[in-house]
């Protein structure tokens, strides 16, 4: 494994095992913090205890980057501990971008926000899902966490084109993907990362390797976990895929620090 | 559009919550446009919107419910399936997750399974609440170890003075049944007997990543809650002296301590008298 992705609310802790094994990790290889709580998209205030133990954990593990989700977890001071998308318009775009601006502000360090999985859209929505991820992360001068399985269940569930969708995010906010596997409805794909990557996500990741560079890629598998040699496995299929289609030359981690330091993604917040 | 954001979100929040699912949500919603649910979330011939939000629905109880049970794995287990659901449905609408971190989601469970106690088991607090301290122990702040050979450096008549307190990783609990016989038994597999309703002190502390729990006695369970603020070991003494004859006292106090030390459950009051951060027990109530 060439660096980890960690669970950021499970190291905000005051001590204990799972700091001691955070550093652990942290001497031998990279690691980069992904939460699930910022809830960027809220209407509540930010929360600042929230952000000042990110803060805390960040200087504790020194991340390669921080990343969270677009979306909102919660409201009224209540967490629904999901990933629940918005209403994609000019409005919220503002709303949003102004909101990572401050948080890239407090963490002095720009952050990346993946696209989410959902199960429902808003008939106020006068932007499309890939309109709206790229309109929140230029006015916002974030960068993008791309997960390709999220595409591609959305793409299902809403009925566009995932292709249409890769083909308008722009290239220079892309530092990370991740890849996973769903379990499908009947009705809806449900992004549950319990699954081996399905061949069409494959294939649409082979896409976005060729059009975003064979930057980071994370494979998530939270339930049914294999034995390691199927999840080293699949961790090998991804880098093959980034060799046979960009050849060789600047490694996928590299490249994501590249794209993270130049000031496509912040001027202002170079690490 | 920020204030209909607000109106959209907490409207999501409430039928995504509603304890007997989206629909009767619904039936029972004033904040409603004309129109209906219709007009705020899309849905097709594959998903009505009802449909669409039942899906977060589920996944919100039942991620709960995971996370809830693997915390109270015991509790859990004597309650059995049926009886766990129920009570989680219950108290996710009293004490709604209002924390970051979904380890935050249970802490409550304690409190509300005494106020809405079990009639056939009605230890269940007492064990949920060994339960929720094990897990708070588990991720408590790191301190810095009183050494017997620090002890040792100093003359005894000296030890008097030396202020000492708890690791924060440690409690000290209470109970009216004597749970630890049953979390233990569930923890080894081996079948679980109803305990004894006896008031009895179990000290649970954490050394080396490892959480341990043990019963106590009175006295020492006394000290040891004293110990929760920096204090003169002269005065720890006192209390483990007390209802012990003179002869035995000295002894007695001597082998608690070592084992303290040797447990690894105190620490050097350092830099003045602070004592032990209070933990944030604010519920978000329903």
């Amino acid at each position: 494994m060439d660096w980890y992705e960690v669970i950021s609310e499970n190291f905000m802790v005051a001590g204990g095992r799972a700091l001691e094994v955070l550093a652990a990790v942290r001497d031998r290889h990279p690691l980069v913090l992904h939460g699930v709580s910022l809830s960027i998209g809220t209407t509540d205030p930010l929360n600042r205890k929230y952000l000042a133990d990110l803060r805390t954990l960040a200087r504790r593990c020194e991340p390669a980057w921080i990343s969270d989700h677009l979306c909102w977890t919660g409201v009224g001071g209540r967490n629904l501990h999901d990933l629940l998308p918005l209403p994609y318009t000019a409005e919220v775009v503002r709303h949003v971008s102004q909101r990572i601006r401050k948080v890239q502000d407090f963490l002095e360090r720009p952050i990346l926000l993946e696209n989410v999985s959902s199960y429902l859209t808003f008939p106020d929505s006068t932007l499309s899902e890939w309109e709206f991820l790229r309109a929140v992360t230029e006015e916002a001068d974030c960068g993008i966490l791309l997960d390709i399985n999220n595409v591609f269940v959305n793409a299902f569930n809403h009925r566009f084109s995932a292709e249409e969708y890769l083909d308008a995010i722009p290239v220079e906010r892309v530092v990370q993907f991740h890849l996973a596997g769903h379990s499908d409805h009947g009705t809806h794909l449900l992004d549950t990362h319990d699954h081996p990557v399905r061949e069409e996500v494959w294939a649409l990741y082979q896409r976005a390797v060729r059009r975003f560079g064979a930057i980071s890629t994370l494979i998530e598998w939270d339930d049914n976990i294999p034995e390691f040699g199927v999840l080293a496995e699949t961790a090998e299929r991804a880098r093959r895929i980034c060799e046979a289609t960009v050849g060789a030359g600047m490694t996928g981690d590299d490249l994501s620090a590249q794209r993270l330091a130049e000031s496509a993604v912040s001027a202002h917040h170079r690490p | 559009m920020i204030f209909q954001l607000k109106d959209l979100q907490n409207l999501l929040y409430r039928l995504i919550t509603a304890p007997s699912g989206v629909a009767e949500g619904l039936a029972a919603e004033h904040a409603l446009p004309e129109g209906g649910l219709g007009t705020l979330v899309d849905g097709d011939e594959r998903l009505s919107a009802e449909a669409r939000l039942d899906v977060y629905a589920d996944m919100y109880f039942y991620r709960l419910l995971e996370v809830l049970k693997e915390d109270y794995p015991a509790t859990s287990a004597v309650l059995g399936e049926a009886n766990f659901h129920n009570l989680i449905t219950a108290y996710l609408i009293d004490y709604r997750p209002c924390e970051p971190s979904v380890q935050g989601a249970g802490k409550f469970l304690p409190d509300f399974l005494r106020l809405h106690p079990c009639q056939e088991l009605p230890f269940c607090a007492d064990l949920a609440t060994l339960e929720r301290a094990i897990a708070e122990v588990f991720c408590a702040r790191d301190a810095s170890l009183l050494e017997a050979s620090e002890m040792n450096t100093l003359q005894p008549k000296l030890w008097g003075g030396v202020e000492m307190r708890r690791i924060p990783a440690s409690a000290v609990l209470r109970a009216q049944w004597r749970t630890a016989e049953v979390l233990r038994a569930v923890e080894e597999k081996r079948d679980w007997k109803p305990p004894r309703r006896e008031r009895n002190w179990i000290l649970v502390w954490r050394r080396n990543s490892r959480v341990s729990y043990r019963e106590i006695g009175s006295s020492e369970a006394a000290a040891l809650a004293m110990l929760a603020r920096t204090t003169e070991f002269a005065k720890v003494c006192e209390v483990l002296a007390k209802g012990l004859p003179p002869d035995q006292a000295p002894q007695a106090i001597r082998d608690t301590f070592a084992r303290w030390l040797a447990e690894g459950l105190i620490t050097r009051a350092a830099g003045g008298k602070r004592n032990h951060s209070a933990p944030d027990r604010e519920p978000c109530r329903g």
